[in-house]
C-alpha cells in the first residue's frame, strides 16, 4: 500500500514557502487556501476538522481531486564562489518540471455530537533539478515528497462551536543527487531514503451567527527523519553507505475568519510557520565516509531558516444555485535566509493568486476546476550575505502552476 | 638523479588519508571482473594535492598518472597450510585526469605492457591501516603507490597479509616465512589473473620491494619464487628484519625495547603457530592480553602503551637466556633462524636498501645478510644501498635516517633502481 501511494505521488513541488503545499482541494487551490474559518464540504478534514461539526449532519462527504503542476525553469544569472578566491560565471536554467498528484477527503455522517473525517494529502514537496555544471554540483536532483493521511474527530460543544484532533501519519521519501566532475572536483553522490513519521493537529470552529465563522488550526512539527542509502564517489570509485537526514515540516497556526452574506463569502487567513526549527541540515553516516568527502557530504550545513508569515484571501459568489465561483490571494514569505540559500531550493517571497469554479451536477455530485499561480519574487544574493554554498547572483522567473480537477459526492 | 631521487622519496611520505575508523560500506557495481575499483583518482587533482603540499619536484610539467586501485580477494594458505581468504590491493595507473602528454606515455605503456611491483607493507597492527581497507574507507590514494604507480608508472600490489582485510580475525603470522610469502606470492598469480580478465596489459615484469616487515616478506616471496622457477627480473628489499634469529638476540639483549609491540607480536604469533602457551615466552600480566591487543582494532602507540618497555617485565627469562644462548634447540629460538630470510642464495638480483641510522632494524643486518647470501651461498648478485649514500651521491655522508622518516626515501630509491631496470629492458 506504501508504495501504491508512492507512485501516485511520484513527484512533488514546492509552490509554497520553505516546501509545504497548503492547497490540497478545489476549494483550496481556487482560494489559495484561505480555507480554515468557512468550511463547506469533505475537505474540512484536512484544513479545519471542527468544521466537520457544522456539516450536514446525515450526509456523508467525499472529496477526490487531481492536481497537476508545472514549474516553469528558475533563472539563474550571477556568478559562483569557490573558496577561498575563485568567482566564475554561472548563469544557468533549471529544469522545467511536470508532476502530478492527487488528494482525498472523506467527512462520515454526524454520529451525535461526533463527527469523523479523513484525508489524505500530499502536505509536503519539492523538486528541482539542474544540469547546468555549477548548480548540478549542487543540487543535480534534489526531490522530497510525502503523502499524509490524516483521520481526525470532532466534537460539538455547542450549536455555535466546536473542537476537533486529529493524527498525522507521514509517509515521505527524499532524493539528492549531485556531481560536480564538470566542474572538475570528481566527487559525485546519490542519495535516497524514505521514513514514516506521527504528528496531531488541532483544530477551533466558532459560528456565533449572522454569517460570522471563525477557524483556528494548529499543525504539529513533524520531523522527517529519512533514511536511506548513500553512494558517495570520490573520482570513479565509490562507496554505498547507511545514511539518514533530518528534515522538519514544521509547526504550522493558522487562524481564519470569515463573513458570508447574501451569496458571497469573503476569508481572511493568517498563517504562522515555525520554520525556524530548521537549523542545519546535517547527514549522518552509520560508517565514516572518506575523509576527502566529509567537507561536502557530512559536515552539518547550517540553515537557519526563519518562521513567516502567510496571509490569504478567498472569496467566494455563489452565482447560482448550480454554479459557484472563487477566487483567492495570497502572500507568502520565505523562510530561507540569504547566507542559506541553495539552488536546491531557491525560495523567496511570493505573490499566489488563484480562479476556479464549482458545478452542481446534482444533488449528489458537485465538480469543479482551480487553477492557481504563484510567482516568486526575484531573489538577489550578495557577496555581503556570505551565502553558504558561494552564490552570488540574482534567482528569476520562479513560479508555478497548478490546475485542480475535483469532484465531490455526498450520501 | 639526486634531485630525483629526493622528489620521488618525498612524495611517497604523501597521505591524503585522514585517520578513522574502517566501516562497512556496500559495493557499486562498477563492471570490475573479480575485484572491487575501491579508488580511482584523477591525475589533476593529484598533482594539485601533492603541489600543495609542496611536495618538491612535483609541477605543472612532471609526469603523473591517474590512480586506480582495486581490491581483490585470492586464496592463499597459512602457516599449517590450511586455506585462508584474503585480500590485497593492485593499484594501475591511468590516463584519468592526465595531461596530454602523459596520457601518450601510458598508450605507450600500455601498449608495452606495464610492469608488476609487488610492495609488500610494514608492520601494521590495526585492520584499517591495512591497504585494501584504507583504500576503501578513504577513496584516494596513498603510500608508496603513489611514488610507483602515479609517477613512476608501475603496477603496484601490496597484500594485505593473513590477518587483515579479507582474512581479518586470523591471527597474523608475523615474521613467518611460508605464510607471508604465500599470501605475497599468492597475490601476485591472482593479479596477474585479474589483470587479464579486465584488460590491464602486463608484460611479464615482476619487481619485489618492502619495507620493514615488507621486506621481510618481500625476500621471503623471492625465496618462494625462485624455488617456483618463477623469473623476477629485480628485487630491493628495504631495511628487513631478514635474520631474524639475530634480530631476536639483539632485543632481547637490552633492558628496554623502544617499540614493544614488535617482538610482542613475533612471539605471539609463534606461541600460536608452533602451538606453545603465549605464557613461556611472554610474562603476565601482558600474556593474557595479547588477544585482545592484537586483534585488529589497535594500532601500534595503544599497543605500545599497554605494555612494559622494560625486556625483563615483558619476556620470560627463559626465552631471554635461551635466546641469548642461541640455543637452536629451544624451540622459539630454532623457529627465528628457520624463519630467516638471509640463508640462501638468490639468483635474481638482490638490492637490499637500507638506511644508515635505521634504529628498529639495525643497517648491519642488511650487510651481514648481503655477506651470507654471497659468502655462504654463493649469491652472485647481491648489494646493499644505503638511502643515504644515494640521496646524497657521497659514501661518506653523515646524513642518518631512522628507521621509520627512512621509508618515504627508500622507495624513491628504489623506485628509481626500477625504472632504470624497465627502462633499459621494456623501454620506457
Amino acid at each position: 500500500m506504501k508504495r501504491s501511494i508512492l507512485v501516485i505521488c511520484s513527484s512533488a513541488v514546492v509552490i509554497a514557502g520553505g516546501y509545504k503545499i497548503p492547497e490540497q482541494s478545489l476549494e483550496g487551490m481556487a482560494l489559495s487556501a484561505a480555507r480554515i474559518a468557512h468550511g463547506t464540504g469533505a475537505d474540512t478534514a484536512y484544513y479545519n476538522p471542527a468544521n466537520m461539526a457544522f456539516l450536514v449532519p446525515q450526509l456523508h462527504f467525499l472529496e477526490t481531486d487531481l492536481t497537476f503542476v508545472t514549474l516553469p525553469k528558475i533563472d539563474y544569472d550571477g556568478m559562483q564562489i569557490f573558496p577561498p578566491a575563485t568567482i566564475v560565471p554561472a548563469d544557468a536554467k533549471s529544469e522545467k518540471e511536470f508532476a502530478v498528484f492527487p488528494t482525498f477527503h472523506y467527512v462520515d455522517r454526524a454520529h451525535g455530537k461526533w463527527r469523523w473525517g479523513v484525508s489524505l494529502t500530499a502536505p509536503v514537496g519539492q523538486t528541482h533539478r539542474w544540469h547546468s555544471p555549477i548548480q548540478g554540483a549542487f543540487a543535480q536532483k534534489f526531490y522530497l515528497m510525502t503523502a499524509e493521511l490524516n483521520p481526525s474527530l470532532s466534537y460539538r460543544l455547542s450549536d455555535t462551536l466546536a473542537i476537533a484532533a486529529g493524527l498525522r501519519l507521514v509517509y515521505s521519501e527524499g532524493e539528492v543527487d549531485s556531481d560536480a566532475n564538470a566542474i572538475g572536483v570528481p566527487i559525485k553522490r546519490q542519495m535516497k531514503g524514505d521514513t514514516v513519521e506521527a504528528g496531531y493537529n488541532l483544530a477551533l470552529a466558532w459560528h456565533p451567527g449572522n454569517g460570522w465563522e471563525l477557524g483556528i488550526t494548529y499543525r504539529s512539527k513533524i520531523d522527517l527523519a529519512e533514511k536511506g542509502t548513500a553512494n558517495l564517489y570520490l573520482g570513479g570509485a565509490g562507496n554505498r553507505y547507511s545514511a539518514r537526514v533530518t528534515v522538519p515540516m514544521p509547526a504550522a497556526l493558522d487562524i481564519g475568519i470569515a463573513k458570508s452574506f447574501d451569496n458571497w463569502t469573503v476569508e481572511l487567513d493568517y498563517e504562522r510557520t515555525f520554520w525556524s526549527s530548521y537549523k542545519t541540515l546535517d547527514f549522518r553516516y552509520d560508517t565514516p565516509i572518506p575523509p576527502a568527502l566529509v567537507p561536502y557530504f557530512d559536515d552539518p550545513k547550517p540553515k537557519n531558516w526563519r518562521d513567516t508569515n502567510t496571509y490569504r484571501l478567498g472569496i467566494t459568489y455563489r452565482y447560482s444555485d448550480r454554479l459557484t465561483l472563487m477566487g483567492g490571494l495570497a502572500y507568502d514569505e520565505t523562510p530561507v535566509p540569504a547566507h542559506s540559500l541553495s539552488y536546491e531550493l531557491p525560495d523567496a517571497d511570493a505573490w499566489i493568486v488563484s480562479a476556479g469554479f464549482r458545478w452542481k451536477q446534482n444533488d449528489h455530485l458537485h465538480w469543479g476546476v482551480a487553477l492557481l499561480y504563484d510567482h516568486k519574487k526575484k531573489r538577489t544574493i550578495t557577496l555581503q550575505d556570505r551565502n553558504e554554498y558561494g552564490i552570488d547572483g540574482t534567482f528569476k522567473h520562479e513560479q508555478a502552476i497548478l490546475v485542480t480537477a475535483g469532484f465531490e459526492y455526498t450520501f | 638523479m639526486r634531485r630525483l631521487l629526493v622528489c620521488l622519496a618525498a612524495a611517497a611520505a604523501l597521505a591524503f588519508v585522514a585517520t578513522g575508523c574502517g566501516g562497512n560500506t556496500d559495493p557499486i557495481p562498477d563492471g570490475t571482473v573479480g575485484g572491487k575499483k575501491v579508488v580511482d583518482f584523477p591525475a589533476d587533482l593529484l598533482r594539485k594535492e601533492l603541489m600543495a603540499r609542496h611536495t618538491p619536484g612535483v609541477d605543472a610539467n612532471s609526469t603523473l598518472f591517474g590512480y586506480r586501485a582495486y581490491r581483490i580477494e585470492y586464496e592463499t594458505v597459512d602457516e599449517e597450510g590450511l586455506p585462508v581468504r584474503a585480500s590485497g590491493l593492485m593499484v594501475v595507473p591511468t590516463d584519468y585526469g592526465t595531461t596530454a602528454a602523459d596520457a601518450q606515455k601510458i598508450a605507450f605503456m600500455r601498449q608495452k605492457g606495464f610492469s608488476l611491483v609487488s610492495d609488500s607493507h610494514g608492520t601494521i597492527f590495526a585492520d584499517r591501516e591495512a591497504p585494501t581497507v584504507e583504500a576503501n574507507q578513504t577513496l584516494a590514494p596513498s603510500g608508496a603507490p603513489v611514488v610507483l604507480t602515479a609517477m613512476g608508472g608501475f603496477v603496484t600490489l601490496q597484500a594485505d597479509y593473513i590477518g587483515f582485510g579479507a582474512s581479518r580475525g586470523k591471527v597474523h603470522p608475523y615474521l613467518l616465512r611460508r605464510s607471508s610469502a604465500a599470501a605475497t606470492v599468492d597475490f601476485i598469480r591472482a593479479a596477474r589473473e585479474f589483470a587479464a580478465k579486465n584488460h590491464i596489459p602486463l608484460n611479464g615484469q615482476l619487481y619485489l620491494t618492502g619495507y620493514s616487515e615488507g621486506g621481510y616478506v618481500a625476500m621471503a616471496a623471492l625465496q618462494e619464487l625462485e624455488t617456483e622457477g618463477e623469473p623476477v627480473v629485480a628485487a630491493a628489499p628495504m631495511a628487513g628484519p631478514y635474520m631474524l634469529d639475530q634480530m631476536g638476540r639483539g632485543v632481547l639483549a637490552s633492558d628496554t625495547i623502544g617499540v614493544p609491540s614488535f617482538m610482542a607480536d613475533v612471539a605471539y604469533a609463534y606461541a600460536h603457530s608452533y602451538g606453545h602457551p603465549i605464557s613461556e615466552l611472554v610474562k603476565e600480566p601482558y600474556a593474557s592480553k595479547l588477544p585482545a591487543l592484537f586483534d585488529g582494532s589497535r594500532d601500534r602507540s595503544s599497543i605500545d602503551a599497554a605494555l612494559t618497555h622494560v625486556t625483563s617485565e615483558l619476556f620470560t627469562d627463559t626465552v631471554i637466556t635461551q635466546v641469548l644462548d642461541a640455543n637452536s634447540s629451544y624451540w622459539f629460538y630454532g623457529t627465528l633462524q628457520a624463519n630467516s630470510t638471509a640463508y640462501w642464495g638468490p639468483h635474481t638480483p638482490v638490492k637490499l636498501v637500507q638506511c644508515m641510522g635505521d634504529d628498529v632494524v639495525p643497517f648491519q643486518i642488511s650487510q651481514a645478510t648481503a655477506s651470507v647470501m654471497h659468502d655462504r651461498f654463493g649469491a652472485a648478485d647481491v648489494s646493499v644501498v644505503p638511502v643515504e649514500a644515494a640521496l646524497t651521491g657521497d659514501p661518506a655522508t653523515t646524513l642518518r635516517y631512522g628507521h621509520a622518516e627512512c621509508a618515504p626515501y627508500a622507495y624513491g630509491v628504489i623506485a628509481h633502481i626500477f625504472s632504470q631496470i624497465r627502462r633499459a629492458t621494456v623501454g620506457y
